[in-house]
């Protein structure tokens, strides 16, 4: 029995619509009727004498204009800098922080504006390694909704005015502030040592990880006692805090090494994409899920995740389990009862009792090398989890807890207590820095915290737009400058530092928050020479640093240069001492590799257990993969990024599994009132396999009324804001919520989904087979496809001995010099989507809008496909009415297989020779090359495209009011990749293989008079994989990288639709699951 | 006495002679000296450059002065000479080096200098607005044309006329009957109607003519060969490339590197422009225009805060969905700029030489060699084809995604 995979519920339920469109590759009709109709033609217009008039005067007209060529002018530089040489990009090392995500970055810059954004392979955390919000960071420099200067009282003022009324208000509350002199770069530190009187200043930012930041505040503190920093986290991982601290004596978060884990437990833990370090976990994740050497001895690690919704971790997982929210301390419960040895726990379902022990044997098992992580916000739920893996020996081989991770130190329960404070008229002052918490906070507290704004005097926010909470009346906006403009640093973890440097002068008139706060607190520094400082008084010792350097500006240059530095000894954290206490972990403990210290847990394990929910419907609030908490919503790329999971963009939406949308009577596509609490959202059904029965998730980071033009039109604002159904438990926030009550409202919506497009006819396209299988025969699930007719099956003849183009006498077109190819490992691919928009960045890939993407016109020349698949039974009947029935039960729990798609850069390629104008045509190096000034856009290629990969430009979508995205902006387009031609209307488009990549390598190889060497050619995508899924080479090189997945050196490679024999230059290496035998 | 007085007269303008060619050469002399070792410091008359200008310096100071500075000049600033130390002080504390120059050679070039400087200061010419655009004269042949042809038509109406009327008063003398009267265009299509091949000719003529006329023209839509626009500064690439032989690199010297040869930048004129303050056609109002846009005083030799960018008008505009690498045909390539630039050192104003149409492209990348010698690159292709004298088309030169992406 062959397994079946199947695109969307549609695809599986024979859905009448999918089922006639299925066999039609466009999703869109033509509108013949409309053409042909009588009717139309009489009523019409233009008529076709008329229309031949216009189009006789339109060629006329336009041979005309085309004589008169526009004089173009153009401006050099007056004096150019010594670095920058017109036409040559530049690269810059840096860092991405935005209080979530952690990233070291190499910035590629052109005449001094940066356009891409790519992964620093120096750096040991994220080693080359991005996200598609970090490729998309770079798109939200250029974002026009930006505060263009600072605003009092909503209209703009000048930095001075802005200086005049906080220090106003500070002197108010302390009867002096230092006078604020201008700035002259390295001045001196103020010297005003203020009257000694104390009052309520509170800054609540984001988590800062940059040392020099905490410096800042902490000399702010220091002028104005009294001061407090609060740390506020939109995703809050204040629970497993507390819990360390119970557990260890100290409210900090450890270092996970999931490269050294051969049995992962994860529950609810998305790790992959959101979870602490997603693209540090995926890089080491995936390190111990590669198949290295022989098949024989192939080893893969074991990953069970428990969760609620279908995220990404859990669609990689070997086995995954769904429950409900509520379920999931229990869970963790049983499993610890398990490896204790206890008895108890709670009444669970059977499927994930029998999960459980299967967990807690891999686990056991693999004592030592085992790491079981939780996603719960629950101070007892992480106790419980610090114990299990102290069970099981995780504390220094997969969790090092001497090397602290600085990301998420928000304090739920001192937040709670500010907003409190701030109500009962005890702050004085109100310093937000990165933080939107109007927008971000659960109902009750938002408005809490809007009520108690009335009652501070002095409200300042860093915001770099008019969020949610800068529009709060009384807010001075200090604008910040985005990261891409300003200096900074950062620490990560513990001795791992790195330097974010400014890529282009501010394009408004911000300031850095950091400076802001420097001036306030009277010291007429740069934040750069402030850095400078730091980093000279902190770090630079002798020994401390890796390399050794004899003068500061040394170590300064090489680590500016590098990115990143590392300390081997421990450096002085003075400066970050003050901050949470997570710091202040006494040094000989954190020295220590595994002695947490035991506490009486019977508290935690009570707590969990009287957790359970009811019978009642249960709401799950989490992070897609794309939006994440919504700081970037107005970035348009983010928003037209197909969801790895359920390929929809432009929307949040309540996604029910099959079950329980039936049992609500609701389809795919009808709206829902969903409430809870005084808290009630219209939005609109999603039917997701895979999603807990019982159970709705909501996705946040949308409904954001104030982000800009892409998420919140003056008409329309995008999907629903899911924030306000947090509340606090347990002193956390907690990102669920029980007694939910949903019901139709009979309206209905349309969702742009992506996956049901480019349909591949049902082909064959994903291969894949279990490690057990895979150990047997190295070919397992990889048969050689045969000739296939209408008719009968041809006598087992080869794609290849049937070709229409070559023969033995004639082998085709020689490939003398390179054949470029890429081979991607479905392994290693985790469907991330972080090459979806590097490849956008990249390529000048317009975005084009809901309705367009609805209408199947997305121009994303990558697409990962997402096939989930099953090994139930399926009857086999005619083509139209295959029986699914026994694969109801199955598709609430899918298997998910992952599948990046691009042209595939056929060298027998079908698109070629239909092409009536050759448009589209071979290059001797292995690439179809679309050459768009020749296409005319019959669209003959598209449709015989057996892989679905070209894209047709139906607009003009740059510079067209009717797409108002980056493209239709001066400012957007400085983003724009100037050696890619932006396409225009009417012509096909599709992957280049980067050619202006390799052309540009090509060339550098040919000035140095030497061959490319392998690896020196990285198209966007295989940059910015996390995991290394994407190898880009030439197929000539026998010696590359990428020869070693050739076809016949690598036994796990396939061509897609190989029966075609269209030999394509991609080859792909099926997907190995580290499960069970199948059962069929 | 007389004869003595006469005899000595006549030897005056022996003497007068010979001390004017004395002078002369001493001036001379002076010239050269002046000219290999005060000139790039030092002008008569036009501003400072490094050091002062050195104009009516003998009203200034004494000859032995002058000689004792320019031996040693630290040595007279040392013995606190007040002017010395002033001039010292003016200068930015810059020494003026010590010059390898005997007394008589700094004689030499005191007096050329008060020679020079006595005579009259040089007028610069202003040019002539739009004087030196050498816009290509208007083609009149056309209007000459159109004028004989009008010519024609009025002629034949007169013979024509004439002819009727000859006809008519021949057909009256004869006693034939009148013949039908009738316009001249009514004549016209009589005669049309009566020679029916001759029209059919005439016709056929007209519409190939047209054809291939038409044909040339679309030919050439588009495309701007010799685009000549005029510049915001007067920069002549024969004064620069051709007399002062500059090579082009130094001031495109993107060409090596990047895809773009680069627009020189201001301060790159700057490095001869600083010293350079007049030239030989346009005077100082050209240069003047640079000193404008970089807000620099030539004066006091400082730059202002208020610079503002040049713009200048492209000569050589590729449409965008064409990639061109100036690196590639300069450095691997190994091609000379005036291959398609043509004689940019004879140009007073650049022009668009060739037609930078893909057919024209094309054409050279079937024609041109590739440089494969020496070069590693090429290893696969030279083993492959077991050939050195391969075309650019031969390895992929005239493959669409090597210009279009």
């Amino acid at each position: 029995m062959e397994k079946q995979y199947w695109k969307g519920l549609e695809e599986l339920q024979n859905d009448p619509e999918f089922v006639k469109s299925k066999n039609q590759e466009f999703a869109e009709e033509l509108p013949l009727d409309e053409i042909f109709n009588s009717k139309a033609e009489n009523n019409s217009v233009t008529g076709r004498r008329d229309f031949l008039k216009i189009l006789g005067f339109g060629v006329g007209v336009a041979a005309l204009a085309s004589c008169e060529a526009p004089v173009k002018k153009t401006i050099p530089y007056l004096v150019k800098p010594e670095e920058i040489v017109p036409g040559v990009a530049n690269y810059y090392a840096s860092s991405f922080f935005d209080g979530r995500d952690y990233c070291s970055i190499v910035v590629k810059t052109r005449e001094g504006r940066p356009i891409k954004i790519e992964g620093n392979e120096l750096s040991a955390i994220t080693k080359g390694g991005t996200s598609a919000r970090i490729q998309a960071s770079v798109l939200s420099l250029y974002d026009s909704s930006r505060i263009k200067s600072p605003l009092i009282n909503k209209s703009a003022a000048s930095w001075n005015a802005v200086d005049k009324a906080v220090m106003e208000k500070l002197t108010a509350l302390y009867g002096s502030a230092p006078v604020v002199e201008d700035k002259k770069g390295k001045g001196a530190k103020g010297k005003d040592a203020g009257t000694g009187k104390t009052a309520n200043v509170r800054i609540l930012s984001s988590t800062i990880i940059s040392p020099s930041t905490h410096g800042v505040i902490g000399d702010f503190i220091k002028r104005y006692p009294g001061t407090k920093h609060i740390t506020y986290d939109a995703v809050s991982f204040s629970g497993m805090r507390m819990a360390n601290e119970a557990s260890f004596g100290m409210a900090m978060i450890p270092s996970y090494r999931f490269d050294n884990a051969k049995a992962i437990v994860s529950f609810g833990a998305d790790f992959l994409a959101n979870w602490l370090s997603p693209i540090e976990y995926s890089k080491q994740y995936v390190a111990n899920r590669k198949i290295k050497g022989s098949n024989k001895t192939a080893e893969m690690s074991k990953h069970i995740q428990f969760e609620t919704a279908l995220s990404l971790t859990g669609s990689n997982a070997d086995e995954r389990i769904a429950v409900k929210p509520s379920e999931l301390g229990l869970t963790v419960l049983a499993l610890y009862n398990k490896l204790s040895g206890n008895s108890g726990g709670g009444n669970l379902a059977k499927d994930v009792e029998k999960a459980i022990e299967k967990a807690a044997k891999e686990l056991s098992e693999n004592k030592g090398n085992a790491l079981v992580v939780c996603g719960s916000n629950d101070k007892d739920v992480q106790i419980l989890v610090n114990e299990i893996n102290t069970i099981l020996g995780s504390y220094g081989s997969t969790i090092d807890i001497a090397t602290p991770s600085h990301l998420q130190q928000g304090n739920d329960g001192e937040v709670m207590e500010l907003i409190e404070d701030m109500n009962n008229g005890k702050v004085d002052g109100l310093i937000l820095y990165g933080v939107n918490p109007y927008y971000t906070l659960g109902k009750k507290q938002a408005e809490a915290f809007k009520n108690g704004c009335a009652k501070v005097g002095l409200k300042v926010t860093f915001a770099d737009r008019e969020d949610e909470t800068a529009v709060i009346d009384g807010f001075i906006v200090a604008p910040d400058h985005h990261f891409l403009e300003s200096w900074n640093d950062a620490e990560p973890k513990k001795g791992h530092f790195s330097l974010t440097q400014p890529t282009i002068n501010p394009l408004f008139n911000t300031r850095c928050a950091q400076e802001s706060l420097m001036t306030w607190a009277g010291s007429n520094w740069t934040y750069h020479a402030y850095i400078q400082d730091f980093w000279k008084k902190n770090y630079f010792h002798e020994g401390k640093t890796k390399e050794k350097h004899l003068m500061f500006e040394d170590f300064w240059n090489k680590s500016l240069q590098d990115g990143v530095t590392e300390m081997v000894a421990e450096v002085s954290t003075e400066n970050t001492k003050d901050k949470p206490k997570a710091k202040e972990a006494p040094k000989d403990k954190s020295k220590e590799k595994a002695a947490p210290k035991s506490l009486n847990i019977d508290d935690s394990i009570a707590s969990v257990a009287k957790s359970a929910g009811g019978k009642d419907f249960e709401l799950v609030i989490y992070e897609k993969v794309g939006i994440g908490n919504g700081n970037q919503a107005n970035n348009p790329w983010l928003q037209e990024f197909p969801d790895p999971i359920s390929k929809i963009c432009w929307d949040n939406y309540l996604a029910l599994s099959p079950g329980t949308a039936k049992s609500m009577n609701l389809k795919q596509g009808d709206m829902a009132s969903v409430s809870a609490g005084d808290y009630s959202v219209e939005v609109v059904v999603l039917v997701q396999p895979g999603q807990a029965a019982g159970t709705g998730s909501l996705a946040m980071g949308y409904g954001r009324t104030n982000a800009g033009k892409t998420s919140s039109t003056k008409t329309k604002v995008i999907g629903v804001n899911a924030y306000p159904f947090t509340q606090v438990v347990n002193g956390s926030i907690q990102y669920f919520v029980g007694s939910v009550t949903v019901k139709g409202t009979g309206k209905t919506h349309g969702l742009a989904a992506t996956q049901t497009h480019h349909t591949m006819m049902g082909r064959p396209v994903v291969k894949e087979a279990t490690l057990a299988e895979f150990r047997k025969d190295g070919r397992a699930g990889n048969k050689q496809e045969m000739i296939k007719t209408m008719d009968q099956p041809l006598k087992g003849e080869k794609p290849e001995d049937v070709d229409l183009w070559a023969s033995k006498e004639n082998p085709g077109h020689p490939r003398p010099n390179h054949q470029w190819g890429m081979s991607i490992d479905l392994n290693s691919c985790i469907g991330c989507g972080s090459c979806v928009i590097a490849c956008t960045a990249e390529n000048n890939v317009p975005v084009v809008g809901k309705l367009e993407v609805i209408k199947s016109r997305e121009m994303h020349w990558m697409r990962i496909d997402r096939y989930y698949s099953s090994d139930a039974d399926v009857k086999e009947g005619s083509e139209e009415k295959k029986d699914f029935t026994k694969m109801e039960i199955a598709s609430e729990q899918p298997k998910v297989v992952f599948q990046p798609i691009m042209c595939q850069h056929c060298n027998h390629a079908p698109c070629e020779t239909v092409c009536p104008v050759i448009a589209t045509s071979h290059s001797s190096e292995g690439l179809n090359q679309m050459t768009y000034n020749r296409c005319v856009g019959t669209r003959y290629c598209a449709n015989n495209c057996p892989y679905k990969v070209r894209r047709f430009n139906w607009f003009k979508y740059a510079d067209n009011p009717k797409f108002d995205y980056n493209m239709n902006d001066d400012l957007g387009k400085m983003v724009l990749n100037p050696d890619v031609v932006v396409r225009s209307r009417g012509v096909m488009e599709k992957c280049s293989m980067c050619v202006q990549r390799i052309q540009e390598v090509k060339l550098v190889a040919k000035k140095d008079k030497r061959t490319i060497k392998d690896g020196e050619v990285k198209t966007a995508c295989a940059q910015s994989c996390p995991t290394n899924a994407i190898t880009f080479g030439d197929w000539n090189n026998k010696s590359s990288e990428l020869s070693k997945n050739a076809l016949d050196t690598n036994d796990r490679a396939y061509h897609l639709l190989e029966e075609l024999d269209v030999k394509p230059n991609m080859v792909y290496l099926t997907k190995i699951r580290n499960e069970e035998e199948a059962k069929a | 006495m007389r004869n003595t007085i006469l005899s000595r007269l006549k030897f005056l303008p022996v003497l007068l002679l010979f001390s004017f060619i004395g002078s002369q050469s001493f001036a001379q002399d002076g010239a050269a000296l002046f000219n290999g070792n005060c000139v790039a410091c030092h002008s008569i008359g036009k501003g400072k450059i490094v050091g002062p200008d050195l104009k009516d310096i003998a009203k200034r100071r004494p000859l032995d002065w002058v000689t004792k500075w320019v031996q040693n000049s630290a040595a007279v600033i040392a013995s606190g000479d007040a002017y010395a130390v002033q001039i010292f002080k003016d200068n930015n504390n810059v020494p003026m080096p010590p010059q390898n120059l005997k007394p008589e050679e700094v004689k030499a070039v005191y007096e050329y200098i008060t020679a020079e400087g006595a005579k009259a200061p040089k007028v610069a010419k202003a040019p002539v607005a739009g004087n030196n655009d050498e816009m290509p004269k208007e083609n009149n042949t056309a209007l000459y044309l159109l004028c004989a042809a009008v010519l024609l038509v009025v002629l034949i109406y007169f013979l024509g006329t004439a002819l009727g009327h000859l006809n008519k008063l021949s057909r009256q003398k004869q006693g034939l009957p009148e013949p039908p009267e009738r316009s001249v265009l009514g004549n016209l299509w009589f005669w049309m109607q009566t020679h029916k091949k001759i029209v059919a000719v005439i016709l056929i003529f007209f519409f190939l003519f047209g054809t291939v006329k038409g044909w040339y023209v679309l030919w050439g839509l588009g495309v701007s060969q010799g685009y000549q626009p005029d510049q915001p500064i007067a920069f002549s690439h024969k004064i620069h490339a051709g007399d002062n032989a500059i090579n082009c690199v130094y001031c495109h010297s993107g060409v090596e590197k990047s895809k773009t040869a680069g627009i020189p930048t201001a301060n790159v004129c700057m490095n001869c422009h600083k010293a350079i303050k007049e030239g030989a056609t346009t005077g100082t109002v050209e240069i003047a225009k640079i000193y404008k846009a970089l807000d620099y005083d030539p004066n006091t030799q400082t730059y202002g805060s208020n610079p503002k960018p040049l713009v200048w008008n492209r000569v050589h505009n590729l449409p965008d969905l064409a990639y061109f690498n100036h690196s590639q045909h300069v450095v691997v390539g190994k091609v000379q700029c005036q291959t398609c630039h043509g004689p940019v050192q004879e140009m007073t104003v650049a022009k668009q030489f060739s037609r930078l149409t893909m057919g024209w492209c094309i054409d050279c990348h079937r024609r041109t060699k590739v440089q494969i010698e020496g070069n590693h690159y090429y290893d696969n292709i030279k083993s492959f084809y077991h050939s050195d004298t391969l075309k650019v088309a031969d390895i992929g030169g005239t493959e669409c995604a090597r210009c279009h992406y």
